[in-house]
């Protein structure tokens, strides 16, 4: 891709959007990137020769996949309000999460993970508890399990963590903001300090696409930072990699390539296979921003008294 | 050279009272010797590349591959592919481009079409006009491809005049009333290569999610007389260069008959096509042609000295395959 004229960087040449090449210079793109490949790894003196350029293809996106898992740290953010289902669609481009947060009262709360179960499918059974099925041979279900439907309609117990008030460490009901609780008899004992937390938790069903929240989540607003594989929803001109990462995509290409045809000598694939891995270990510190101003910052705190 | 080449084959068989070849004979002859030594250039230069990366050959005058990459680059065409139907476009041919192609080098797609329509209007030279147009809201840019999908005739934009006129570089729409030709204008800047891919293969690469064709990575199959393209939005006229290495033209040596009724050379005549071949090969030709020869006057001591002259001819390197 040519170099953009200032006028073309800041203003689009005029056209809209006006932001369109804002911080394109840090990028590369995948059009570059299997052009340059062709051109300068490839052919008659080269150690790969008469592959297809869809090969080519297949590997850089699948390095570039690879390093928007980890190495890019290109995290995208997505805030959707949760409503009375208590769930989230997940965004159409997610592969995993790194934070789930709820935005209230201007703060932003970090979300514990539940590990325990918050939603199910269930199989409608009649009173001997034989499973129930249609004409076609298919099971009936509900729309919600009883577990999902505590859950909506809030009638689900859950812990309340408040120091100091005599309903601390207690199981109750959270509606619409307010606590309910049974009489206390007796004392809780083991505290489950892994899940113990004021705010909603949250448990990512992946197969279902959603994540689910407990009742106190109802009307709030939820931040969902995660990360995606980099392929813009199959749009091949958007696809780009930090120039960082640049010369690390094309090394894993060429590995690829030689590691899975016939008739290679070993010592090249393990030349190839090093030369990936060094490039890769070499952007990671790169983009990882360790610079003096930082370090001092740390150092900074070096003489600190610990208590 | 094709009168040279004669020359030299009649005065070795006539050397030792061999015979003589007509006109129409060493017509045929004169084909099918340039058809072999043009095929012996492709493997040649295989050869020459195996022994570049065996330091088998050097830079400046000891550089055996780039005379041959010269030879055979001068057989090397570019033209715009005629559209058979859809996404189909027809392979270089006789009817179709005017030559036909030995090897398609590649294939240049213009995937993105800014805009596409009828042109109306009294139409000025050089400029394309089309009164229901609205050129300037589709991004066309100086340097742009226009087709006149009707005569398939391409010319570039120079500039647009206004929404219904645009100044080409050259003359593709026939001047005065308007005579409905169809136009298509293609984003000059989308050029790509389509890339070759076996029709065994073009099933899965269609339904990949990483790779099937797109407008930057288009793909194409060849079958029988088409090649078709991928993505199938590529089906336009005018949208499919290609770019190839043609068959040599078919050597004619012409004459006018003497009064005694013998041919004299004459390269006025219409049909005449000399040789296409480097000056440097005239000598395979003789011989190749004196091999055809001996078999036709069966005199196989004129076929022995031919060959016998290709063997001494041989480049003295080790070329290995």
């Amino acid at each position: 891709m040519a170099y953009l004229s200032q006028y073309q960087y800041y203003d689009n040449n005029g056209g809209s959007p006006q932001e369109a090449n804002w911080g394109s210079y840090q990028y590369v793109s995948l059009t570059d990137i299997v052009n340059n490949f062709l051109l300068m790894y490839s052919g008659n003196h080269s150690l790969i020769n008469n592959e297809e350029r869809y090969k080519v293809l297949f590997h850089a996106k699948r390095a570039i996949q690879e390093l928007n898992y980890d190495a890019f740290k290109e995290v995208k953010v997505l805030e959707l309000s949760v409503v009375d289902s208590l769930r989230f669609v997940l965004p159409h481009d997610y592969v995993n999460w790194v934070r789930i947060s709820m935005y209230k009262d201007g703060l932003l709360r970090p979300l514990t993970e539940n590990i325990q179960t918050l939603s199910s499918n269930a199989y409608l059974q009649d009173q001997q508890g034989n499973i129930l099925f249609d004409q076609n041979g298919n099971i009936l279900q509900p729309q919600y399990s009883d577990i999902d439907f505590d859950r909506i309609r809030k009638t689900k117990k859950s812990i309340y963590l408040n120091s100091g008030n005599q309903f601390d460490n207690q199981y109750g009901w959270n509606y619409d903001g307010m606590w309910y609780f049974d009489y206390r008899i007796g004392d809780a004992f083991g505290l489950n300090t892994e899940t113990a937390n004021f705010n909603p938790t949250f448990n990512i069903d992946k197969k279902a696409g959603v994540i689910n929240f407990d009742s106190s989540m109802a009307g709030e607003l939820c931040i969902l930072e995660y990360i995606s594989d980099g392929m813009e929803g199959g749009d091949n001109s958007l696809i780009t990699v930090n120039k960082l990462f640049e010369q690390y995509v094309y090394a894993a290409i060429k590995y690829e390539i030689l590691n899975a045809k016939f008739g290679v000598q070993e010592y090249i694939i393990q030349r190839a296979k090093k030369d990936r891995r060094a490039l890769l270990a070499n952007a990671k510190i790169r983009i990882s921003n360790i610079h003096p101003g930082r370090l001092l910052m740390n150092l900074r705190g070096m003489d600190k008294l610990i208590k | 050279m094709i009168n040279e080449v004669r020359n030299a084959v009649l005065s070795i068989l006539n050397k030792n009272n061999y015979g003589y070849i007509s006109p129409s004979d060493f017509n045929l002859y004169a084909k099918n010797a340039q058809m072999e030594i043009y095929e012996e250039y492709y493997s040649s230069y295989n050869k020459t590349i195996n022994a570049e990366n065996q330091r088998g050959s050097g830079t400046d005058y000891a550089d055996i591959e780039s005379p041959l990459a010269e030879t055979l680059e001068s057989f090397l065409v570019t033209n715009s592919l005629t559209k058979s139907t859809d996404n189909k476009f027809f392979v270089p041919s006789l009817v179709t481009t005017g030559d036909e192609s030995y090897y398609l080098l590649k294939l240049l797609c213009y995937p993105i079409m800014l805009t596409s329509g009828i042109q109306s209007g009294t139409e000025v030279t050089n400029n394309l006009v089309c009164t229901t147009g609205n050129f300037t809201t589709y991004g066309i840019i100086s340097g742009d491809i226009v087709v006149n999908t009707t005569t398939k005739a391409t010319s570039t934009v120079v500039s647009v005049t206004s929404n219904t006129q645009i100044l080409l570089s050259s003359n593709i729409f026939p001047t005065g009333a308007p005579t409905n030709n169809g136009f298509a204008i293609f984003k000059a800047s989308s050029l790509t290569e389509a890339d070759k891919v076996s029709m065994g293969k073009i099933t899965m690469l269609n339904s990949s999610n990483l790779t099937a064709p797109s407008n930057e990575y288009p793909s194409y199959v060849y079958q029988g007389s088409v090649l078709e393209l991928y993505p199938s939005t590529i089906s336009t006229q005018g949208q499919v260069q290609a770019v190839y290495f043609r068959f040599p033209k078919v050597p004619k040596w012409t004459y006018i008959s003497l009064v005694d009724g013998s041919p004299s050379f004459d390269q006025s005549q219409t049909d005449y096509q000399d040789f296409e071949l480097p000056t440097e090969d005239e000598y395979k030709l003789v011989t190749k042609i004196l091999e055809y020869c001996g078999m036709s006057i069966r005199e196989s001591e004129v076929t022995q000295f031919g060959m016998a002259q290709q063997q001494h001819e041989q480049p003295t390197f080790s070329m290995q395959q």
